[in-house]
C-alpha cells in the first residue's frame, strides 16, 4: 500500500506534490459560488497529489465540497484560484490533452445511452475518449466478461436492472482504456455480490494495469476495502489525508457498548443528550446502549455512570472502523460533539 | 491524441475525426431505425400542418394559393430542414444533460464544441431524410412539378441551414447556461418562416440574415430549374459568407456560454 505522495516545498514553506510519478496534482484549489455575504466557499485552498497506480477515496458529508472538487479537477467547474495538473498537463490551459488520460463516471447508472446496447455504448464512448473502437474490441470482450455482462452485450441498456446499468456505466468508462478514472458512487445501487465483484475488479485494474482511481463514495466499507489512501473533506477543506490504517490508528474515537440493569430511562435520556448514541435496547430490567465518544468523553461517561450508581454488568469496546473515524473527524470539524 | 494504457491483446489506436464522425452518425442511425416513432411522428405532424395550410388556403384563397404553391412547398421544405438543424444542437444538449452524458462529451480529447457540431450535423443528415419524405408527399398531394436537381438542392439547402446550425449552437450554449430556457428558444423556429419568406419582401439587408438569401436561391433552383453553376459568383459567395458568418458567431457564443457555465458551476446540472 502507498503511504502517501511524496511532497516538496514550493519555496514559500508550503508543501506541494512532487510531480514525479504523480497522476493528479491539485495545488491551492479554491472555488466560491455567489457574491458578497451570500458567497459560499465550496472548495477552500485544497492541495494534494495522487500517485500513479493507487486508489484514493474521497469522503465527506453532503455539502463538503467533494463534487465541486472532482468537477474542478476535471475542468467542469473553473476554480477561482489554484491549478490542477493531470500527468503534468494543466487541465485549464490544455484540457483536450489532459482529457486524453482521464474518464469519469459522475452520474452513476445515468452515464451512458440507454437506447443503445451495452456493446454499442462501449464502442461509442471509447471513440469519444479518443480511441478507435476496433482496436480495443478484445478489451471490450474482456470487460464484459469480467463484469458479468457478456450475455447482455447486445441488449439495450434501458432493459437492464439498475445494478446492471451501473456495471455498464463502469464498463463504458473503462472502454477507452483511460489511465485515470474518477468514479462517483460506483457501487451505488449494486447488490452485495455485484459490489464486491466491482471492488475486486477495481483493485485488479490498479494492481495489474496500473490504473489510478479517485473514488467518491458514502460506502465506508467500499472505501476501507479498496482504497490505498483516503481524503476526508469537510466545509470545503481536506481535514484528513492518509492511509486507511493510519487513520484508524490515529483516531481518538471509541465505540462502547454498555448493558446494565441500572440504566433507567432517565439515565439513558441524559446520556443521549451528551453522547453520540448509536443504539438503545430496552432490557428487563435496564437497557443496553451503544455510543461513540473520544477519550475525554470516555472518562466522563464512566464518571457519570459511577455518579448514578450504574453497575457495569457488561462493557464492550468496538474496534473503530473508517465510519467511526469519519464521524469523529467531521463532527469535530463542525463543532458538533 | 490519446494516452491510454494497454493490456493483453490490446493495440489501441488513436481515433481521429473520421472515427468520431462515424460513431456519432452511427449512433444517430441506430436510434433512427430502432426508435422510428419519433421520426414518423415528426413527419406526420409536419404533413398535417401542410395539409391544413394547403386545403385551408385553397378554401380561403382559391386560385391565388394554387398559383404560388411551388413557392410554398419549397419554403416549407426549407423550414422543416431549418427546424431540424436549429433544434438539433440545443435539444440534443438538453437531452444529454438529462441523460447524464453531457460531461462525457465535454471531457473528450476532441473538444466539446466539435463534438456538439458533429452531433448537429448527424441530426441534419437525419432531417434531410425526413424532409425529403415530406417534400415527396407534398408534391404528391398537390400535384405540383418541381425541378429536382439533387446536387444543386443539396448544396444550397445545406449552406442555407448551416447558418441556422450556427443559431442552434448559440441556443445550445445558452441552454447549457440556463437549462430551462431551451424550450423557449424553440419558439424562435417560427421566426424562420419570416426569414424564408424574406425574398418576397425584396429588402436588400434581409439577405444577410440566416436563410433569407438561401431561400431565394432554393426557390429559383427548384421552381425555375437554375443549376448551381448558373448562379453568379456573388450570389454563391453571399450564401457561403452568411453560412460561415453565423456558424462562427454561433460557435463563439457556444464557447463563451460553456465557459461561463463552467465558471458558475452549472455545466451538466439540471
Amino acid at each position: 500500500m502507498i503511504e502517501s505522495v511524496s511532497e516538496v516545498s514550493d519555496g514559500v514553506g508550503r508543501s506541494v506534490p512532487d510531480s514525479r510519478n504523480v497522476a493528479v496534482a491539485v495545488d491551492g484549489l479554491s472555488k466560491r459560488f455567489g457574491d458578497g455575504e451570500e458567497a459560499i466557499t465550496a472548495v477552500n485552498d485544497v492541495t494534494f497529489g495522487i500517485e500513479t497506480g493507487s486508489i484514493v477515496g474521497l469522503l465527506g458529508p453532503n455539502g463538503a465540497g467533494k463534487t465541486t472538487l472532482i468537477k474542478s479537477i476535471l475542468g467542469m467547474v473553473l476554480p477561482d484560484e489554484g491549478t490542477v495538473q493531470i500527468r503534468g498537463i494543466d487541465v485549464y490551459d490544455r484540457p483536450r490533452e489532459a482529457y486524453a488520460y482521464v474518464d469519469a463516471m459522475l452520474e452513476g447508472a445515468r452515464n451512458d445511452y440507454w437506447r443503445l446496447t451495452v456493446r454499442e455504448n462501449l464502442r461509442y464512448f471509447a471513440t469519444i475518449s479518443g480511441v478507435d473502437p476496433d482496436s480495443v474490441s478484445e478489451r471490450h470482450d474482456r470487460l464484459l466478461a469480467q463484469l458479468g455482462l457478456t450475455e447482455k452485450a447486445d441488449v439495450p441498456v434501458r432493459e437492464l436492472s439498475r445494478g446492471m446499468k451501473q456495471k455498464v456505466s463502469l464498463a463504458s468508462v473503462l472502454a477507452g482504456g483511460a489511465e485515470i478514472l474518477f468514479l462517483d458512487e460506483p457501487t451505488l445501487g449494486l447488490d452485495i455480490e455485484s459490489s464486491r465483484t466491482l471492488q475486486r475488479e477495481l483493485r485488479r485494474l490498479v494492481e495489474e494495469e496500473g490504473l489510478t482511481v479517485i473514488l467518491s463514495s458514502h460506502g465506508m466499507d467500499v472505501v476501507e476495502t479498496v482504497c490505498d489512501r483516503v481524503l476526508i473533506m469537510s466545509d470545503g477543506t481536506v481535514i484528513a489525508d492518509d492511509t486507511v490504517d493510519a487513520l484508524l490508528q490515529g483516531t481518538d474515537r471509541h465505540t462502547i457498548e454498555i448493558a446494565s440493569s441500572g440504566l433507567t430511562g432517565r439515565i439513558v435520556s441524559k446520556l443521549r443528550t451528551r453522547f453520540d448514541t448509536l443504539s438503545v435496547e430496552q432490557l428487563e430490567p435496564g437497557a443496553r446502549i451503544e455510543l461513540t465518544t473520544d477519550s475525554d468523553g470516555l472518562y466522563e461517561l464512566m464518571d457519570r455512570l459511577r455518579a448514578e450508581d450504574v453497575p457495569l454488568e457488561h462493557v464492550r469496546t468496538v474496534e473503530p472502523d473508517l465510519e467511526d473515524v469519519f464521524v469523529g473527524m467531521t463532527s469535530l470539524e463542525s463543532g458538533d460533539r | 491524441m490519446t494516452a491510454r494504457h494497454t493490456d493483453a491483446g490490446d493495440a489501441p489506436r488513436n481515433a481521429g475525426y473520421y472515427h468520431l464522425s462515424k460513431a456519432v452518425l452511427y449512433r444517430e442511425y441506430l436510434i433512427f431505425v430502432r426508435y422510428p416513432a419519433n421520426a414518423i411522428g415528426g413527419i406526420i405532424v409536419a404533413l398535417f400542418f401542410f395539409g391544413v395550410l394547403f386545403y385551408g388556403g385553397q378554401m380561403v384563397a382559391g386560385q391565388a394559393l394554387t398559383d404560388s404553391i411551388e413557392g410554398i412547398i419549397v419554403g416549407y421544405f426549407l423550414w422543416t430542414l431549418s427546424v431540424g438543424a436549429y433544434s438539433s444542437i440545443s435539444n440534443d444538449i438538453g437531452s444529454e444533460v438529462q441523460w447524464g452524458t453531457l460531461e462525457r462529451h465535454v471531457m473528450t480529447p476532441f473538444g466539446f464544441a466539435p463534438v456538439a457540431l458533429l452531433k448537429g450535423v448527424a441530426k441534419i443528415v437525419r432531417t434531410f431524410i425526413t424532409s425529403t419524405i415530406i417534400l415527396a408527399v407534398m408534391i404528391g398531394i398537390t400535384g405540383t412539378t418541381l425541378e429536382l436537381h439533387l446536387f444543386t438542392i443539396v448544396v444550397i439547402a445545406t449552406l442555407s441551414i448551416v447558418s441556422v446550425l450556427g443559431l442552434g449552437l448559440a441556443a445550445g450554449g445558452v441552454t447549457v447556461l440556463y437549462k430551462q430556457i431551451g424550450n423557449w428558444l424553440n419558439l424562435l423556429q417560427f421566426g424562420f418562416i419570416v426569414l424564408i419568406s424574406a425574398p418576397a419582401f425584396d429588402l436588400g439587408w434581409l439577405q444577410f440574415l440566416p436563410l433569407a438569401h438561401g431561400s431565394a436561391l432554393l426557390q429559383r433552383a427548384m421552381i425555375d430549374g437554375i443549376r448551381l453553376w448558373e448562379f453568379t459568383p456573388a450570389e454563391i459567395a453571399l450564401l457561403v459568407g452568411v453560412a460561415a458568418g453565423y456558424l462562427v458567431l454561433g460557435y463563439a457564443v457556444f464557447q463563451y456560454a460553456t465557459r461561463r457555465a463552467r465558471r458558475l458551476g452549472v455545466l451538466g446540472d439540471y
